[in-house]
This record gives C-alpha cells, sequence and structure tokens, in this order.
C-alpha cells in the first residue's frame, strides 16, 4: 500500500508542479466491486494546489463488468457532467500509462460526507431537510440533463436504437435474460407490458443510469457529491428519475418515494424549475417499472457469478433470492399503473 | 431411511444457538455475515418445510392447468419454462386475469421461502 501511496502522490506532485509532497493518508475506500477507489490526503509544497489536499483515486480492480464504462470513458462523463455544473467531484486527471500504478486510473477531488443509505434514511434529518435534498437531486439531474449529444470526447457512448430508449432497454434486457438461461416468466410478462406501453420518448439526454441512494454523498442533510458514473449513457431523462424513485431503492422507507428520502412532487417540482421541462409522473412510473426489472436483472447476473464459480458469495447467492422480491414489486406496480391511465 | 432429529430440526437449532448465542459478541461484517448465514439456513428450513406440506407440487399443479387450458405442454416439471417461452413468444394475453393470477400464485410461493415478510 505504501508504495501505491507513493505511486499516486508523486504523480500528484508531477501534475501540480509541487516542489514536494507528502502522504498524510491513504487508505482503501469501501464500496467498489468494480473499482478500486483509494482516500489520498497529501501535504503539496507549492505548484497550483498548494496545502492540505484531499484526493480519490479510483482504477480498475482485477475483475470488472462488461457494461461499465471503462476509467477514461469515466473520466470523460465526468468532466461533462461537472461542466454542466452538476455536484460531482471534480475530475482532475487521467493517467493512462498502466506503467505507472500498473493500472489506469484518475485522480479526483474528495467530496465530504457519506453515501451510506443507511444513515441517510434511518437518519435523523429533519422533514425539511429531506425535503431540501429531494429538491437538490431533482436540480442535479436537471443540470445533468442539459447535456445533449453529440459532445466532443463522449462518442464512445451509444445512441438509444431507433432513438427510442424505452425499447432498446426492453431488447437488451430480453437478451440479458436469453443469457442468464433461468425462465422467469414475471420478467418476461413485464418485458412485454414495458413493449407495449412505451411513451413517446423525451430528448435523448446524458444520464448517469445508476442515480440513486447510495451513489450521493450528503454531509449535514447537504448533498456534496454524485458519485459512480460507470453506467451513464445516452437516455430519457426519466430512466433517471425512474431509478431514483423505484421502489427496490427506499431502503426500507417505502412511503418516500425519492430513494426513501421524500416525495416525487417535490423531485418533478425542482426539476421543472432548472430544467423547465414538465415532466409527466405517469412516464416516470413507466421508468420506475423499467428500473424494477433491471434491478431484478443485475440480481440474477450477480447470484449467476456465484452459481458459475466465478465468484462464490454467499452475500451474492442471497441476491439472487431476492429476485422474487422485485416480482412481486411488478405484479403490484402494473396493474397499479394500467389502472391509473 | 431415517435420521432423528431430522434436518429441519438440525437446521433450526443450528440457527437458533447462531442467533442466540454467536451473533450477539459478534459486530461489523462478521455479525453481517451471521446474520446472512441465519438467513439463508431460514430459507433452507422453509423450503422443507414448504415440501412435506405439499406445496411446490399445488403450485405446480395450477400451473400445469393453466397451461393445458392454454394448449401449452403442461409437464410440470417445464411448466415455468413453457410458461416464459409462451409469454417470449407474445402467444399469452398479457392482460388475461388468469395469467395474473398464475404469476403472483408463483411468486408468492418463492417468497414464503425467500423472504414471508415481503407479502403483504
Amino acid at each position: 500500500m505504501s508504495s501505491l501511496a507513493d505511486t499516486f502522490s508523486n504523480f500528484v506532485a508531477r501534475q501540480t508542479g509541487a516542489r514536494s509532497v507528502r502522504v498524510i493518508e491513504f487508505d482503501k475506500l469501501s464500496g467498489g466491486a468494480i473499482q478500486d477507489n483509494f482516500g489520498l490526503t497529501l501535504e503539496l509544497e507549492g505548484g497550483d494546489r498548494p496545502g492540505r489536499q484531499e484526493f480519490v483515486v479510483r482504477q480498475d480492480a482485477p475483475s470488472g463488468v462488461a457494461e461499465s464504462l471503462s476509467r477514461p470513458e469515466e473520466f470523460r462523463v465526468l468532466q461533462a457532467a461537472f461542466q454542466a455544473g452538476v455536484t460531482a467531484p471534480e475530475p482532475l486527471w487521467l493517467c493512462e500509462d498502466a506503467k505507472v500504478s500498473g493500472r489506469i486510473f484518475y485522480i479526483m477531488t474528495r467530496a465530504s460526507g457519506s453515501a451510506s443509505p443507511r444513515k441517510l434514511v434511518k437518519g435523523d434529518l429533519t422533514g425539511e431537510q429531506r425535503r431540501h435534498l429531494v429538491r437538490r437531486l431533482g436540480t442535479e439531474l436537471a443540470r445533468l440533463h442539459t447535456v445533449r449529444p453529440p459532445v466532443e470526447g463522449l462518442d464512445f457512448l451509444d445512441m438509444p436504437a431507433d432513438g427510442n430508449p424505452a425499447r432498446s432497454r426492453v431488447a437488451l434486457y430480453r437478451g440479458y435474460l436469453e443469457k442468464i438461461g433461468e425462465p422467469h416468466p414475471v420478467l418476461e410478462w413485464a418485458l412485454n407490458w414495458l413493449e407495449d406501453h412505451a411513451p413517446e420518448p423525451g430528448p435523448t439526454v446524458l444520464c448517469h443510469c445508476d442515480f440513486r441512494t447510495g451513489n450521493y454523498m450528503v454531509d449535514g442533510g447537504e448533498l456534496t457529491a454524485v458519485l459512480d458514473w460507470e453506467f451513464t449513457s445516452w437516455s430519457d431523462p426519466c430512466e433517471d428519475l425512474g431509478w431514483l424513485c423505484c421502489r427496490s431503492w427506499r431502503f426500507g422507507a417505502d412511503d418516500r418515494e425519492v430513494g426513501g428520502v421524500g416525495d416525487m412532487e417535490d423531485l418533478l417540482v425542482s426539476y421543472r424549475e432548472v430544467s423547465g421541462v414538465d415532466v409527466d409522473p405517469a412516464v416516470v412510473s413507466y421508468w420506475e417499472v423499467m428500473a424494477l426489472v433491471r434491478w431484478a436483472l443485475i440480481a440474477l447476473q450477480q447470484a449467476r457469478r456465484h452459481m458459475s464459480g466465478e465468484q462464490r458469495s454467499l452475500e451474492l447467492a442471497l441476491t439472487g433470492r431476492l429476485v422474487a422480491q422485485r416480482e412481486y414489486d411488478l405484479l403490484n406496480q402494473i396493474p397499479e399503473w394500467a389502472e391509473g391511465q | 431411511m431415517t435420521h432423528d432429529p431430522d434436518t429441519r430440526d438440525l437446521l433450526t437449532e443450528a440457527r437458533q444457538v447462531l442467533l442466540d448465542s454467536l451473533a450477539p459478541g459478534l459486530a461489523g461484517e462478521q455479525k453481517y455475515q451471521a446474520l446472512m448465514i441465519a438467513n439463508a439456513m431460514g430459507m433452507a428450513i422453509r423450503e422443507i418445510e414448504q415440501r412435506s406440506h405439499g406445496e411446490p407440487e399445488a403450485t405446480d399443479r395450477v400451473l400445469s392447468q393453466f397451461l393445458a387450458g392454454h394448449q401449452l405442454p403442461d409437464d410440470p416439471l417445464q411448466g415455468e419454462q413453457t410458461l416464459a417461452r409462451a409469454l417470449r413468444e407474445r402467444s399469452l394475453n398479457g392482460e388475461d386475469a388468469e395469467l395474473r393470477s398464475v404469476l403472483r400464485g408463483l411468486t408468492e410461493a418463492r417468497l414464503r421461502i425467500n423472504n414471508p415478510g415481503f407479502l403483504k
């Protein structure tokens, strides 16, 4: 670890032009199955970032996920989001020379607070703080969704097939289900419903595609950073709104639609204030159904990693047993939505 | 051949020792792991109980009847496969109340094993 700390600190010194650098703290951060994240606190003398500086170093973990972005792609997406005014860690330096640390990595600023859903959902935020946070989430998404194709440097992101993100997702998820090779009639039924009820597509925008409680940092009730940009793609804005509101991301606070924090109405009001777009809640509900299907498929893929022997793990095995909960949610949510039409 | 105490009894007792005697002394990651083990054992116990009451067969029978009623192969061992394929091929009406009821029955049977508390 200490030699890795020296490697990264020397890299920062070169990038900033610092005369000297001292490592104050270096530790591996939790929560990266696809990446290794390290906290790096340095004392820099001279250069363009003098003084005590806190960074996060993000590099590939030994086993990646094929569907996620590479580190250089993620760095460029983060740059685009940061430039659009999203409260994200500032991406500072990308190192594509694997000889430096053994893997490709990038360094960004470190945000304060915690991303723990438990702390946030079961914590002691007041009703007003929750409302403020939900409105802030709407603001962040509205800013991100101002990024629209084409964007120089983001040409590695695929456009939705036939210009229809919903139908494009249905086709992708049918492929996943086929590959999993286990019969899931409820998921087939839900995919048929999603195909038949696909709404008119909204504008194609930059979507985070994993924007949910657990992937943003909060400090004293204030959002400090949106994290985990590896699934970003061009899609319908409502895909992000639906994923954030999906029942599976409420962490037990089912009555608070927005990530177990607050109400969808507040989310959509702040989204409209910043974007000028009046989102139809029914379209968000449609994308919530899509989110339940996606969640179930990810859980099945994780269980497969255990069952195939690729990564034997009780946690992954139990994740496979959670799929029935999402199927039950689908059976409840689809009729509710259909009756509301 | 039978073994007494039976598997269900052994698992139930082992799970109780884990929860009552071991887990309270653990913290952090180890406590999380102990609770995951208890969760997995609980599923195994409920699965054994349901088998002894013939519940999987009852669920399969409902599915077989539905498939037979829709001119589909009604082999109970292949029931879910047949249903999934028919849905993929769009040969069933997704709005059919009987279909939804069969899907609900299958899902609730799984939840009675995996997480009975989730059934509202």
